[in-house]
């Protein structure tokens, strides 16, 4: 559905990308990660035929991006939201719809939808009246209007609260239902986690990784093993060639260690110390560990806030951290 | 064909109906933009005062005296005195029985009379010697001895209008001819051509005589002798003499109220007052619109809020057109209710079209440029202001000389005072104004793309973008007729060559500034003003075009070496000059009205054409000299360009120089 080919933007003397290539498919859910200034934005307003390349390709169903025709085929949702204060939500909805011409029955029914399915009250209200969560809402409804094929989307949850941002990040996964193909930018890694089918990782206008979520965190990202004990472990050569790191956890302690054979050692070296393994955790890489093994230093604007539980949690974005049966298993 | 233009139709179709959609949404969003309460408060506001002054015209209250009676007169009853000091509104009559100079009187009208000559001591009209004003010794008393004179000639020139014997009441007839100052360039020659012959000769033995007293400023005159059947004229009938300038019209004129017939005192200059005034009101809606405009354009690129049309199938062309189309409409509408209000006509609307795609086109690009709401401000503000001096001005001149045809008000004028004017007029009045807002949406347009119209450059950056977005790079190697070269070369010189109508308009603004000064002035800050816009339109694109990157820098790496630098300079340099002097050839429209029978005019847009005795050969030297002069200055002024901007300061001074060098040599052999 998207084709991109040895795209490269630059400013002057500035490069914002550079020799980018990636294709996303029919009704896949692509992301871009990076932090700010790594070219995400730059990516998606040349997909989005806002920004002319210096170089290289880029179509959109079928179309070249350049070509007036396939914005008729796109709906694109900029980073900000700022709207006509002075309409209300419908009329500018609709306003929208006519410049794609769309008859004025089939606007409202999709207007109609679109704002039923993201909860949006206060239709006839004044934009310049309504929250920003609203505002976002009705933005991303008027990348409806038109029924696009290819949905160009730029950090959609970004600055809004936890329950909005679970009603946006939901609302974009059902869109892939629907057969959209969603492209998405976030510095944000949980939400590319929670909606992406793959991902390229942008560092400085580079492409610097790329693949599936769980490809990616295989190829950049390991998994650790967590020990927890209820004494020190002995000093034990064994121990010493691993370089496990213990540390004191409450009346605990915990030693982290990078395989099943280490977590082995660290039971003989707890049995020599006169104690016993209370607890074996293994560790999945996040995104973010990801990252930090890419570029080699971490990823800014790291989320912190709640988002309100379900599937974004606190545990799921630093990392499952997991009671392994298998490995609990094993030490006993 | 049929198939090509049914495409042709269909997209034109789809464009127009694009352009009323977002024009339609606009209008919604302007009047939602005000609130319906102070809306209807500012249009009740407006009636009323307008009601106001209205029946007060009617009715005369809006004349109210704020002199009325401040002198106390002492006049008897039965002077004749009595109805001159009566009729004069500063003046309050005090009987002069009762009158006691300094107490109740400021001013007492005395009758001198010979004593003792009348018959039973009783006076008669043979017996007055003399009639005297005593006032007071004080400054109130010496301005009411002033008024009761004025009052007294007031009176007087009443009697003589109102007197059958119009030849007895003014025996004296006066043919006004105006006269420009005498120098050492022109021999007295004028700035207006040879100033109107004026005037019926009024009676019949008028001999017609010239003025020519040496500062020529205002009347000299002949006299008929006084024969009896004539009617003394002042003034003239305002028809155009036989030199093609224009003629004077009817001193004071039909603006003025003032009659053809009365005193020399009473002489005013041709200035049009009333319809001067009528035109500018013109103008007054213009200012208000532009500030709706100008913020709804800025609107858009304020927090990136119009980002999301961009994204539209809709061309920046489509959405700016529909902005603008509801102002336009208003701009329009306001402008006939205008006309018919004040008495113009279809040429009043014309004339004022331009103004106002003008006012809105400045408006737009100042918008584009706009960091801010602030700077948006100054940019409406001084809008207002340069394109209201630059029209009400020169409209100030409409009975004296053609330049004053710079301004469309100037026809305004015209129309109001129910004066003929050619085509040709109309056209050289509106067409700099009409072509020139077209450029100027043209420029803005050239920044209204994501990259430009969310940045906060400054206006000289964000200037220097509109203009370089219009090039493309010069190739290098090929052929030396190249098609991408020539495309490339082609557009340099299409650039240059729409900037001729503001060079056009800056002349012609240069003309009419400077024609009230001596010409032994004047003249030469001209040729040097002239010569330097002239070569800042040629070059300022191309210096935009190698700052921006368009054109490599000499001595860039791109470039590979100097010579291939100072080669494309020299190239785009040419093409530019080339541009100008092909578009130069259309303000050949001067010649339409006259304008180079002006000494002045003649300096400002020197031709060959009077040099008609040369053989064919000197004459096409002299048409392609200007060429010539283009494409050498502004190859220099390109290379400057090319090396960075205080070379391009150095080189622009230096072509100015040589241009100036140029102008003064045609302006000896012209």
């Amino acid at each position: 559905m998207i084709e991109v080919s040895g795209l490269r933007k630059t400013y002057g003397d500035f490069a914002a990308v550079v020799d980018s290539d990636f294709a996303v498919d029919d009704g896949e859910v692509f992301g871009i990660v990076g932090p700010n200034g790594a070219g995400k934005t730059t990516t998606l307003k040349v997909i989005a035929g806002l920004v002319e390349p210096t170089d290289g390709e880029v179509t959109v169903a079928g179309f070249d991006a350049s070509d007036p025709e396939m914005r008729r085929h796109l709906g694109f949702l900029p980073e900000e939201s700022p709207l006509y204060e002075e309409m209300t939500a419908l009329s500018y909805l609709r306003f929208f719809a006519d410049l794609y011409d769309v008859p004025r029955e089939v606007a409202d029914e999709r207007i109609e939808a679109a704002l039923d399915r993201l909860e949006l009250d206060h239709r006839e209200r004044r934009l310049g009246d309504v929250s920003k969560g609203m505002k976002r809402k009705v933005a991303i409804a008027r990348s409806l209007v038109n029924d696009p094929d290819v949905l160009v989307y730029d950090e959609p949850a970004s600055g809004l609260d936890p329950v909005t941002t679970n009603s946006v990040l939901a609302f974009t996964r059902e869109l892939r239902e629907t057969g959209k193909t969603v492209v998405f930018s976030a510095h944000n890694l949980y939400h590319v986690e929670s909606v992406c089918d793959r991902v390229v990782v942008m560092n400085e206008g580079r492409i610097v990784a790329r693949g599936s979520v769980d490809g990616i965190r295989e190829r950049h990202g390991e998994t650790t093993y967590r020990v927890f004990t209820d004494v020190e472990p002995t000093a034990t050569p064994a121990l010493a060639d691993l370089d496990a790191a213990t540390a004191e956890v409450g009346d605990r302690y915990r030693t982290t260690v990078p395989d099943m054979d280490a977590v082995a050692a660290v039971r003989e070296a707890v049995a020599d110390a006169g104690g016993e393994v209370v607890d074996i955790r293994s560790r999945e890489p996040s995104l973010e560990d990801v990252f930090l093994d890419i570029v080699g230093r971490p990823m800014p604007g790291r989320y912190t806030g709640d988002i309100g539980g379900g599937e974004g949690s606190d545990s799921a974005r630093d990392g499952d951290e997991t009671a392994t049966a298998a490995a609990t298993e094993a030490t006993e | 064909m049929t198939d090509r233009l049914r495409r042709l139709g269909r997209r034109l179709a789809v464009a127009a109906r694009r352009v009323l959609r977002v024009a339609k949404w606009e209008s919604a969003r302007a009047s939602g933009g005000v609130d319906r309460k102070t809306l209807a408060a500012g249009v009740a506001l407006l009636l009323v005062a307008g009601g106001v002054v209205g029946v007060g015209v009617a009715t005369g209250v809006a004349g109210l005296d704020v002199d009325r009676d401040v002198y106390r007169v002492g006049v008897d009853p039965d002077s004749p005195y009595a109805d001159a000091i009566e009729a004069e509104p500063s003046l309050r009559p005090v009987s002069a029985g009762r009158a006691s100079l300094g107490d109740s009187a400021d001013a007492v009208v005395v009758t001198v009379v010979r004593p003792g000559s009348g018959g039973g001591g009783a006076i008669d009209s043979a017996d007055v010697e003399s009639v005297v004003v005593r006032a007071t010794d004080t400054q109130k008393g010496e301005a009411a001895a002033a008024s009761v004179r004025e009052a007294v000639e007031a009176h007087n020139e009443r009697l003589m209008r109102a007197e059958p014997n119009r030849t007895a009441a003014f025996p004296v007839t006066v043919t006004l001819r105006y006269v420009g100052r005498t120098t050492g360039f022109d021999e007295g020659a004028t700035l207006g051509g040879d100033g109107g012959r004026t005037g019926d000769s009024g009676g019949s033995a008028g001999d017609d005589s010239q003025a020519s007293d040496a500062d020529g400023s205002t009347a000299d005159g002949g006299t008929d002798g006084g024969t009896a059947d004539g009617i003394g004229s002042v003034g003239g009938d305002g028809g155009t003499d036989d030199d093609g300038g224009f003629a004077v019209p009817s001193v004071g004129g039909a603006a003025f109220g003032a009659d053809t017939v009365g005193s020399p005192g009473a002489i005013t200059p041709p200035f049009p007052f009333t319809s001067l005034l009528l035109a500018f009101v013109f103008l007054v809606p213009m200012n208000f619109l532009i500030q709706a405009y100008g913020s709804s354009v800025l609107d858009e690129r304020t927090n990136r809020r119009g980002e999301p049309l961009l994204v539209t199938p809709l061309s920046p062309a489509e959405i700016v057109a529909g902005k603008t189309l509801p102002y336009a409409a208003a701009a329009a509408v306001v402008t006939t209710l205008i006309a018919l209000a004040v008495g113009g006509g279809a040429l009043s609307v014309v004339a004022v079209a331009p103004v106002a795609a003008t006012f809105l086109g400045a408006t737009f690009v100042g918008a584009m440029f706009a960091r801010s709401f602030k700077e948006l401000t100054f940019v409406t503000v001084g809008v207002s202001v340069l394109l209201t001096t630059y029209a009400f001005v020169p409209a100030i001149f409409t009975n004296v000389t053609p330049v004053a045809l710079v301004s469309p008000l100037t026809l305004v004028v015209f129309d109001l005072q129910g004066e003929a004017v050619s085509a040709g007029e109309v056209l050289f009045s509106t067409a700099p104004m009409a072509v020139g807002a077209a450029l100027l949406f043209g420029l803005g347009l050239g920044v209204y793309r994501e990259e430009d119209m969310f940045s906060q450059k400054p206006v000289t950056r964000k200037f220097l973008d509109a203009l370089a977005v219009r090039l493309s790079p010069v190739p290098a190697g090929g052929a030396l007729l190249d098609r991408g070269r020539l495309r490339a070369l082609g557009a340099v010189a299409f650039l240059t060559a729409c900037t001729i109508p503001f060079v056009f308009v800056a002349e012609l603004l240069a003309v009419a500034v400077l024609f009230a000064l001596p010409v032994t002035v004047s003249v030469p800050v001209l040729l040097v003003t002239i010569a330097f816009v002239e070569e800042v339109a040629k070059s300022v694109g191309l210096y935009a075009g190698f700052e921006r990157g368009v054109f490599e820098r000499t001595g860039g790496a791109a470039t590979g070496d100097g010579d291939r630098g100072l080669r494309l300079a020299l190239a785009v340099g040419v093409a530019s000059g080339t541009g100008f002097f092909l578009a130069e050839k259309a303000t050949a429209v001067v010649q339409a009205v006259g304008l180079t029978d002006l000494f002045l005019g003649r300096a400002a847009f020197a031709d060959v054409a009077g040099l008609s005795g040369l053989p064919p050969v000197a004459l096409a030297a002299l048409f392609f000299a200007p060429l010539v002069l283009h494409a050498v200055t502004t190859g220099v002024a390109s290379v400057g360009a090319s090396r960075g901007r205080t070379a391009y300061a150095l080189a622009l001074t230096l072509a100015t120089l040589g241009h100036a060098a140029y102008n003064v040599g045609v302006v000896s052999l012209g």
